[in-house]
């Protein structure tokens, strides 16, 4: 509405009639500004990502972890080395820092040379640097021949040594020679796929069963619950160790590989059954699935098409908080002996490799992939916790 | 001491006044208060008198502990191993002689007679007789219910037990038809054939000598089976469990299992002494504390062991030497006494018909063996200071030669590829070769799971392997599935240990090198065939193999310790120039922690179970410690 | 509320014997017995093995009965107190099992506690300061216990200890007071050497236990009595704790079911790298090396432990909150 234009008469003289010129808008109490459409007419994925939004760490987590997995792709690239290649003169050499300035000169990235010496005493390599040798990284460069995604040769690296036998450990060597840098890039792509699979895994079988248990009620139910609580009663560890020695022995490692995944996948099926067959209790109440019954829709469609999208988001946000539990259990099940063993290389073979008393005292940049580890932990927890904040932007809270 | 055949050097009788010799502070304490008799009475009239100098050691003193980790309860059998009083032992330069025995007379190979020490007493007091090998064989060896499965086999000659006499208290003799040569070797053995037992004790859980209503009260408080499998677990003398149980070991167990921590007390009728007279052990009480084997070297680190080198590896090295800055520790480096550190053993027996050819085809496995370059495993694992040779028995055994050695065990890829060319496995396009049917020669090398050495060498031996065209995988198993697998014939290439009897004599018995047993790896189920009897298995048919065990078989009934070398010679020479084990380097470090007012311990010494029983040859009852005041 | 309880009691039968035969199925499912564990071991040493009285012992222990009386004599004898024999210690599983309870117990105990104390003033802090950066630092700290693997972590703590403090590697003290009776120095030993385990066990948990107490928490701070009680100018404090805490205390009952059993178990891998007298070695070795019958019972006694756990906190949780006790049971 329009301010009434001038000054108000004396006290007693009648207001002057105004009329306000715009055009008369039947709908404009109801209508909203720009402003408010876009919050109020917002859509539940819009609602969530704005939810999702403010809890900071969760986005950066989610960054983060996109980046990891991007750069599986191109792990080959961005690992100086390969897996295999052993440096026989360099084994067990602490990491070589990186330096910009030899002899207040820039030169760019590079590292100093090193000499070996057997302390015969001790019988203790050592790696005395010589800043004296200045070792630039080349970027770019040719390095060792890989197959990138088995498709064709090349040799292309993001970054190398010098060329020549002079190489380049930002993160040292173990007790083969190799690279721990490499090592660890390598690794990252079995440790965090086998996370997904398993979640794949855990998820299909707690959504199906807990489903069913929860939508049909009665026996189904009864039996169900009983299943999931000897599942839960029972110690985990004995169950690894049967699985894992029921795995015939002439299968490649990466069969083995996926048989520990749908191993984890099975342990953890049953909180997230649980979940579902709560809710889906609860919203089994609800009109609209009476309504969808009354129009004749089959259990499956109701159960997969109505009632389940109600809550996928509580389930991905849990599903996300699983994960890192899969990740740690893997490295258990390396460091019972059960899990993946060398050739093949995860962060849980490396930090089983590391588990000796040699590594804590005298090698301790073995340790270093924990780093990762506990990086991507923290990342998916962040993660899952702002998607499930996320998931109910109505609600404050979970 | 001097050793003549089968005899002690018997020296004059110690006068009475030796017999005054000092004692440890709580025996003397014991006899003043009458409960136990003086020393003259406590030992028997002829003690084995040990003579320091020779033996570069010196008399010690009285007095002190030593704490001792092992990884499992099963582990206190080590204290019987360490302890090694037996009736014959092997002395540091191989010899037999006798320890509990006063001394032995072999007639033919074939008569056995014993002389044990007049008033030698068990741990608890009772006389050691003769009675107690009358025990032992009458009432436990030959009955069917105490002994399922007959007499031990070092007992049998051509399958035949001896005849036992008892002639008097101190003598006993055994006869066989046809000459027993493993008969004495298998009385010193680290796990002896115990031909022994303490009657006295044991008669009261015998069905023959226990009063029923007794034994069945017995019976029933252990929760046994029956009087046999009680009687069992309280006789058994190489695992030390029943605290009760007599010894002639210089400590005994006095802690019953389950436990954390076993204590060994002095046996106050231990028969050995020193030259002065005093008896031995010097050292009072041995702590064995149970750990689990991971963190074991670092307690040792830790300073917590006063004597350890099981369960520490030559990669402990480093920290160890680092922490002798910190505690009271020395180190000192002994050689393993194996005769491979990290052996491949070829199946002969794999069920695969190519590969089962191929694998008999000692061109193959000269090839094999050719393509390791042991000198580069040597740098980079032991820093160069191992021994590289085929897998065979050290140069500190008599049995030495450096053919042996050297059989096929030098780096040479060339030859290698020619042999492999000869055999017609030809190589295709992507370099690798394939099987006569076609396909492609992929080796699948079977280890157990756990050890990291074996890992690491076959990273470098597959690189190795590839040189030559063949392509190879590890797989790491438990052991017990790694075994089965051989077994069944579905391994094809399984790592192991080398010899286990690296300082091998003529005297000890060959087995390793013939097919006699289903856990020999290369040909388990020949040594089946054998084991069983032929009731189970394969009967051998490579002649060389067949040899092998022809000549194993004659040194059972060979009569001369001269025979016994010559077929020795002639065994290592045919399994060393036939390849049927791949050896890499032996001789590797083995670190011995030890505290440092420990003396008499050897700087230098070769650890191994068989024949040294470890520690068991270098004498630990004449460890002492030595706190400042110098030796005696 | 007594149907409830024997209803819940009932359903718990026939849970257990499925257990106790999944348990005995599980422990003979990998090939083999103990005794080809036993000789494969001795052999791998270079000792030798009389094959003769294997196959005697074999027979003694009935291993050529076939499984499914196995397990009935099994199962026969559980119930009636006896749980077998050890193959490995060879003596009554009870008497092996027995000594190693205690300390297990004190364990899981001093671990639960920590990890409570800990999670606690973290979890309400959190809830009330939500999206705050101490709300972030906190959880962040308390998932780097979760995320840091335990036996790793173990591992570097004990050398830390050992470096720093002079504790002796590994065990629940030192080597000394083993097996002797309880005196002062012993109980200073025990203290000194439990802070690595239930350190390292209680931080894993804790990010679990503040993730649910904060959750819980916000839940019931949007709730309208706690607005009103703000608005009606109740200390926040009181606010605070009066009523939405005892709320979401709620489900620290209903843990307690699980919590004992997952701090036993999980514990195990600690347990094994610093050599701890608890349980968990000598199920993980009695596993290993199938002695069937310590590893069968003591499986048996942990799931029965579960089931009563729950039982327990199913039935304080009814006693403590109506709305479950009127929950109806819905079918189709």
């Amino acid at each position: 509405m329009d301010a009434i234009p001038g000054p108000l008469p004396p006290d007693g003289a009648p207001i002057a009639h105004y009329i306000s010129p715009k055009p008369f808008d039947p709908k404009a109490i109801e209508k909203l500004s720009p402003i408010q459409e876009r919050v109020y007419l917002a859509s539940q994925l819009r609602l969530m990502w704005w939810k999702f939004k403010k809890h900071r760490a969760a986005v950066y987590s989610g960054f983060f972890l996109l980046i990891l997995y991007t750069s599986i792709l191109i792990s080959e690239f961005l690992a100086p080395y390969n897996l295999s290649h052993r440096h026989v003169d360099n084994i067990y050499m602490p990491p070589q820092g990186i330096h910009l300035f030899h002899d207040g000169k820039f030169v760019g990235p590079f590292v100093y040379g090193t000499r070996y010496h057997l302390d015969m005493d001790t019988l203790r390599r050592e790696y005395p640097v010589d800043r004296s040798v200045v070792h630039k990284l080349r970027f770019f460069c040719e390095g060792d021949p890989y197959r990138f995604w088995g498709l064709f040769e090349a040799r292309f690296h993001l970054f190398c040594g010098p060329k020549g036998n002079d190489a380049v450990f930002l993160l040292g060597t173990d007790r083969l020679g190799r690279d721990m840098l490499s090592r660890i890039i390598y690794g990252t792509r079995i440790s965090l796929t086998i996370g997904l699979i398993g979640i794949t895994v855990s998820f299909l079988l707690g959504i199906s069963i807990g489903g069913l248990a929860g939508y049909y009620g009665g026996w189904i139910d009864i039996v169900v619950q009983r299943i999931i609580e000897v599942l839960q009663s029972l110690p985990s560890i004995p169950l690894w160790l049967a699985l894992a020695a029921i795995m015939p022995v002439d299968w490649s490692p990466i069969i083995v590989y996926f048989g520990i995944t749908i191993i984890l996948g099975l342990i953890d099926w049953t909180g997230l059954a649980r979940a579902v067959r709560s809710k889906l209790l609860s919203l089994r109440e609800e009109d609209y699935v009476m309504a969808a019954e009354l129009m004749g829709a089959s259990p499956r469609r109701i159960i997969f098409r109505h009632l389940i999208p109600g809550f996928l988001s509580h389930l991905i946000a849990s599903a996300t908080i699983t994960i890192p539990s899969m990740i740690l259990g893997e490295t258990a099940l390396s460091f019972l002996g059960l899990g993946l063993r060398p050739p093949v290389t995860s962060w849980g073979v490396l930090l089983n490799e590391a588990q000796n008393i040699n590594v804590v005292a005298l090698y301790p940049w073995l340790i270093l992939p924990v780093v990762p580890v506990i990086l991507v932990i923290l990342a998916f927890n962040f993660l899952g916790d702002g998607l499930r904040d996320a998931a109910d932007p109505y609600h404050t809270a979970w | 001491m001097l050793r003549l055949a089968g005899t002690a050097c018997v020296l004059p009788a110690l006068p009475l006044e030796a017999f005054a010799a000092e004692e440890p502070a709580d025996i003397a304490k014991a006899v003043i208060g009458d409960k136990l008799p003086p020393l003259a009475e406590r030992l028997p009239q002829n003690p084995r008198v040990v003579d320091m100098a020779p033996l570069g050691k010196s008399e010690g003193r009285y007095g002190g502990a030593m704490r001792l980790i092992m990884a499992s309860a099963d582990d206190i059998r080590m204290m019987t191993v360490y302890s090694y009083a037996r009736l014959v032992v092997f002395d540091k330069d191989l010899n037999l002689v006798p320890d509990i025995l006063d001394h032995f007379d072999v007639e033919e190979g074939r008569r056995f007679t014993l002389h044990l020490r007049r008033g030698h007493k068990w741990s608890d007091g009772h006389p050691f007789t003769s009675e107690d090998f009358h025990y032992f064989w009458e009432d436990v060896a030959t009955n069917g219910k105490l002994s399922r499965g007959g007499p031990p086999q070092a007992m049998l000659a051509e399958g035949k037990p001896p005849v036992f006499e008892s002639l008097d208290e101190v003598t006993v003799r055994y006869t066989w038809e046809k000459p027993n040569p493993s008969f004495l070797p298998s009385l010193a053995g680290a796990n002896p054939n115990y031909i022994f037992m303490p009657a006295h004790y044991l008669k009261q859980f015998h069905k023959r000598y226990a009063d029923p209503d007794k034994l069945k009260r017995l019976v029933k408080e252990q929760k046994a089976r029956n009087w046999a499998a009680l009687h069992t677990v309280k006789a058994r003398q190489y695992k030390a469990e029943n605290p009760d149980l007599p010894t002639l070991e210089p400590w005994s167990n006095t802690t019953a299992p389950p436990a954390e921590r076993f204590i060994f007390n002095r046996n106050p009728y231990f028969h050995r002494v020193d030259k002065s007279g005093r008896q031995l052990p010097y050292i009072g009480t041995v702590f064995v504390d149970i750990s689990s084997a991971d963190i074991i070297p670092a307690k040792t680190g830790a300073g917590e062991s006063d004597l350890q080198a099981r369960y520490l590896r030559f990669d402990n090295y480093t920290f160890l030497k680092q922490a002798e800055k910190k505690h009271p520790i020395k180190i000192d480096l002994w050689r393993e006494g194996t005769g491979s550190q990290v052996a491949f053993l070829p199946n002969l027996n794999v069920n695969d018909a190519v590969w089962r050819k191929v694998l008999r085809d000692v061109r193959f496995r000269r090839a094999l063996s050719l393509a390791i370059y042991r000198h580069e495993l040597n740098q980079q694992f032991y820093f160069g200071l191992a021994h590289e040779a085929a897998n065979t028995v050290l140069d500190s055994s008599p049995l030495y030669e450096k053919s042996y050695d050297e059989a096929w065990s030098a780096y040479d890829p060339a030859r290698a590829n020619a042999l492999l060319d000869e055999m017609g496995l030809k190589r295709a396009s992507d370099g690798l070769r394939r099987l006569p049917d076609g396909r492609l020669a992929e080796i699948i090398v079977e280890l157990r799971a756990n050890s990291q050495e074996e890992e690491d060498v076959m990273e470098l031996v597959r690189d190795y392997w590839r040189e030559i065209g063949l392509k190879a995988y590890p797989r790491t198993l438990q052991l017990d599935v790694l075994r089965r697998r051989f077994l069944a014939g579905d391994t094809l290439i399984s790592m192991w240990s080398g010899l286990t009897v690296g300082e091998a004599t003529a005297d000890m018995s060959p087995e390793e090198l013939a097919p006699v047993s289903s856990a020999q790896g290369n040909w388990p189920k020949w040594g089946e065939f054998t084991e069983t009897g032929g009731k189970a298995g394969e009967p051998v048919d490579l002649p060389e193999a067949k040899q092998l065990l022809d000549l194993y078989e004659s040194w059972r009934v060979s009569e001369t310790t001269d025979q016994r070398r010559k077929i020795w010679e002639q065994m290592l020479r045919i399994f060393t120039d036939q390849v049927f084990t791949i050896g890499t380097v032996n001789g590797v470090f083995q670190p011995v922690v030890y505290n440092e007012k420990l003396r008499n311990l050897p700087e230098k010494g070769v650890y191994s179970f068989s024949p040294g029983a470890y520690f068991g040859m270098y004498m630990i009852d004449t460890f002492w410690y030595d706190n400042g005041k110098g030796a005696k | 509320m007594i149907r409830y309880i024997a209803f819940r009691l009932l359903a718990a039968v026939p849970t257990l014997i499925l257990i106790s035969a999944l348990v005995f199925f599980i422990i003979q499912l990998p090939p083999g017995n103990y005794f080809d564990t036993y000789v494969a071991e001795l052999q791998a040493q270079g000792e030798t093995v009389d094959p003769n009285k294997i196959e005697y012992l074999k027979h003694e222990y009935g291993f050529d009965k076939p499984v499914v009386e196995q397990y009935a004599i099994w199962v026969w004898d559980m119930l009636h107190g006896d749980f077998g024999y050890s193959f490995e210690y060879e003596m009554p599983v009870t008497q092996v099992v027995g000594s190693r309870l205690y300390m297990t117990i004190l364990v899981s105990m001093v671990t639960i506690i920590f990890t409570w104390l800990i999670a606690f003033p973290i979890g309400i802090y959190s809830a009330t300061h939500q999206y705050s950066w101490s709300d972030y630092g906190l959880t962040f700290l308390g998932l780097l216990g979760l995320a840091i693997p335990n036996f790793l972590l173990a591992l570097i703590l004990m050398y830390l200890a050992n470096i720093w403090f002079g504790t002796s590697i590994g065990h629940l003290m030192d080597a000394k007071y083993l097996g002797q009776p309880m005196s002062w120095d012993k109980f200073k030993s025990i203290a000194e050497h439990l802070v690595i385990p239930v350190v390292v066990i209680g931080t894993s948990g804790t990010a679990g236990m503040i993730r649910r107490l904060r959750a819980n928490l916000l839940d019931e701070l949007q709730k309208q009595y706690v607005v009103t009680a703000r608005a009606k100018g109740v200390p926040p404090l009181r606010a605070l704790l009066k009523y939405p805490l005892r709320m979401s205390l709620n489900f620290f009952i209903a843990d307690i079911g699980g919590i004992l059993p997952s701090v036993i178990s999980g514990a195990e891998v600690v347990a094994i790298v610093l050599s701890l007298e608890t349980t968990g070695p000598l199920l993980i070795r009695a596993l290993q090396s199938q002695d069937m019958y310590l590893a069968g019972s003591f499986l048996m006694f942990l799931a029965t432990l579960t089931i009563i756990g729950v039982l327990i906190s199913d039935i304080a949780l009814a006693l403590l909150d109506p709305r479950i006790r009127l929950q109806v049971r819905q079918t189709r």
